[in-house]
């Protein structure tokens, strides 16, 4: 099952960026133009990583980041805020609106790409140790 | 009245003198007379043409002398009268006996000689001892007068001594009320000023000048605070474009960088050699650019008073260590030895480590840049609560002209190594302003063709960031 990321930004071409730094990855993009439409992608079909781009139309990243992580059954998505705002502080408003990791603009594909990897590797660590540790519950009700 | 004083004994001084002259005269008549009877008796002892030439000579001067006294002494009328008279009968008997005389007549003359000359000289000098004594008791009168005069002169002269020291005293008090106090309240309002207080009206009631002059200070004061304001508003704006600018350059130059990375990794076919290259160049001039995004805008917030130093505990060890992983692959590009050197047991300090690091990767990285040939050291000490970090290089040098400019925005040692390295011109700076945000201070040392030592020292714990000046 192939690993679902959804790109919310606004700027066509850093979308095309992302499309075509993903493309070889096989992973299956969804891409949004502003945050409300992103609550409604996510509503639609639950992601496995959003790329949130910061100064958004309609409703900024850091409001779309902090209704996601309200969410219990959608806190455990992980965001990467991906920003072109260089004021010092920002990093820390990122993480405090939930944002698991911050990216300032310019990024290098090569190194965002990696940490996606990264975070979709943990994720999947994660789900298996679930898995495992479900598994084991069964077999002490079993037994 | 100190004058008067002056000039009335100057007058007793004159009058003095005057009576001196009279008293002269006054003897010399008395003394003619008696040579006159002297020289009457030696005729008629020996008469001859000589004794009787000196006799009529000496009653010419007779009667020159009795001119002068009536010139010297106007104010004595009526004995010089009396004087006269009887000097006059005097002559007249005297020419008598003299006739008698020459007319042969000795006798008769020496008859007429002791007859009445003698009681008329000795009336003569009655008079004249009179005019002598009344002008003696003229000059004790005057000599008295004088003291007199001398005496009040002295008062006079201290009472206007301290006259002029009470008028000192009551003047300068005035002055002081009307000149010194409204020169000290504009002064005061004007330093104020100097101090960015525009709110403090000047109050100096003077009708005068100062009064014009405080008005004319409370006007400009007005004008300076509009000013001020608008400049504090000018700058809020300045930053404020500086942060959307760099914002919104940010978003294309993403897309430049991005394209140019995904084209060299294949992402839309393999790439050529020579393709490659000029991606390379794309990404570096990208790089650039985005530097000087970042210096314009690290800039303007230190010049907005907007960076603010984020303090914490910090190891130098670990500074010199991400500078070192962040460069070394640079210096091994131009094959320069890369050294650092800091004590294991280097105490830690209290400041802000991510600009403390920015500071040390600008001056190894312009290190690098400019070095061709040798090696890039940085060496660190902390002596006496302060840290001493140098960066020395075996690179081309700077030359003492540029030495002073090199801190400066935007200015480079101007050859053409520097453009050919490129740079943004603001590293400098920024490192400048940050290490003084510290409270230290940050210098070169140089010798073109020798290399350079860029150093800098700062307290090893800062609490509060120092303003800029």
């Amino acid at each position: 099952m192939s690993k679902r990321i959804l790109v919310v930004e606004d700027h066509a071409d850093n979308r095309q960026i992302i499309r075509d730094m993903l493309a070889p990855t096989g992973y299956e993009i969804t891409e949004v133009e502003n945050g409300e439409e992103a609550l409604a992608a996510i509503a639609n079909q639950r992601p496995d990583l959003i790329l949130m781009d910061i100064q958004l139309p309609v409703m900024d990243g850091y409001e779309t980041a902090r209704r996601i992580k309200a969410d219990p059954a959608l806190r455990s998505i992980p965001i990467i805020a991906v920003t072109s705002y260089a004021l010092s502080g920002e990093e820390k408003k990122a993480r405090a609106a939930g944002c698991d990791e911050y990216v300032p603009k310019p990024f290098s594909p090569r190194q965002l790409l990696a940490k996606i990897r990264n975070f979709l590797q943990r994720s999947q660590l994660l789900q298996c140790m679930r898995l495992l540790l479900a598994q084991s519950r069964h077999f002490e009700t079993e037994f | 009245m100190g004058l008067l004083s002056l000039h009335e004994a100057n007058q007793q001084a004159n009058q003095l003198v005057a009576l001196q002259h009279k008293i002269e005269a006054y003897r010399q008549v008395q003394h003619d007379t008696l040579r006159q009877l002297y020289g009457v008796s030696t005729v008629l002892a020996f008469p001859n043409a000589t004794t009787l030439a000196s006799v009529l000579r000496q009653m010419n001067q007779f009667g020159y002398d009795l001119d002068r006294i009536s010139f010297v002494a106007k104010d004595e009328a009526a004995l010089l009268d009396q004087v006269r008279e009887e000097c006059a009968r005097f002559i007249a008997v005297v020419s008598h006996v003299i006739d008698l005389i020459r007319n042969g007549q000795a006798a008769e003359a020496k008859q007429s000689e002791l007859a009445e000359p003698g009681p008329l000289a000795d009336k003569l000098e009655r008079l004249t001892n009179q005019l002598v004594n009344r002008a003696e008791a003229d000059m004790v009168a005057g000599i008295d007068a004088s003291q007199q005069t001398y005496a009040k002169s002295q008062a006079l002269v201290a009472a206007g001594a301290l006259a002029s020291f009470v008028l000192t005293l009551v003047l300068g008090h005035t002055i002081s009320r009307a000149v010194i106090d409204p020169v000290r309240i504009i002064h005061d309002g004007l330093s104020r000023i100097a101090a960015g207080d525009f709110s403090h009206r000047i109050e100096v009631p003077n009708p005068d000048e100062l009064g014009a002059l405080a008005a004319h200070v409370n006007s400009t004061r007005e004008e300076l605070q509009q000013l001020y304001g608008s400049l504090e508003e000018a700058s809020r704006h300045k930053s404020q474009f500086l942060a959307n600018m760099s914002h919104e350059l940010r978003t294309p130059l993403n897309a430049i960088l991005g394209y140019a990375e995904l084209m060299a990794d294949g992402a839309y076919g393999e790439p050529s050699e020579k393709m490659l290259g000029i991606l390379k160049r794309l990404e570096a001039n990208g790089k650039h650019l985005l530097g000087l995004i970042n210096d314009a805008l690290d800039l303007s917030k230190i010049e907005a008073g907007q960076l603010v130093l984020e303090l914490s505990d910090y190891s130098i060890r670990d500074i010199t260590q991400t500078v070192r992983n962040a460069l070394e692959p640079l210096a091994a590009d131009k094959k320069l030895a890369f050294k650092v050197e800091v004590d294991p047991e280097f105490p830690s300090g209290r400041g802000d480590e991510r600009r403390l690091t920015q500071v040390l990767i600008n001056l190894a990285g312009n290190a690098i840049k400019f070095t061709d040939a040798g090696e890039v050291a940085i060496k660190a000490e902390a002596n006496n609560g302060s840290f001493h970090v140098l960066v020395r290089d075996t690179g081309p040098g700077v030359s003492a002209a540029d030495q002073a400019k090199l801190f400066q925005e935007f200015q480079q040692a101007d050859n053409a190594i520097t453009r050919k390295k490129g740079g943004t011109g603001l590293g400098l700076a920024i490192s400048k302003r940050i290490i003084e945000m510290h409270g230290g201070r940050i210098w070169v040392d140089s010798i073109v063709g020798q290399g350079s030592t860029f150093s800098f020292t700062l307290p090893i714990t800062v609490e509060r960031q120092v303003e800029a000046a």
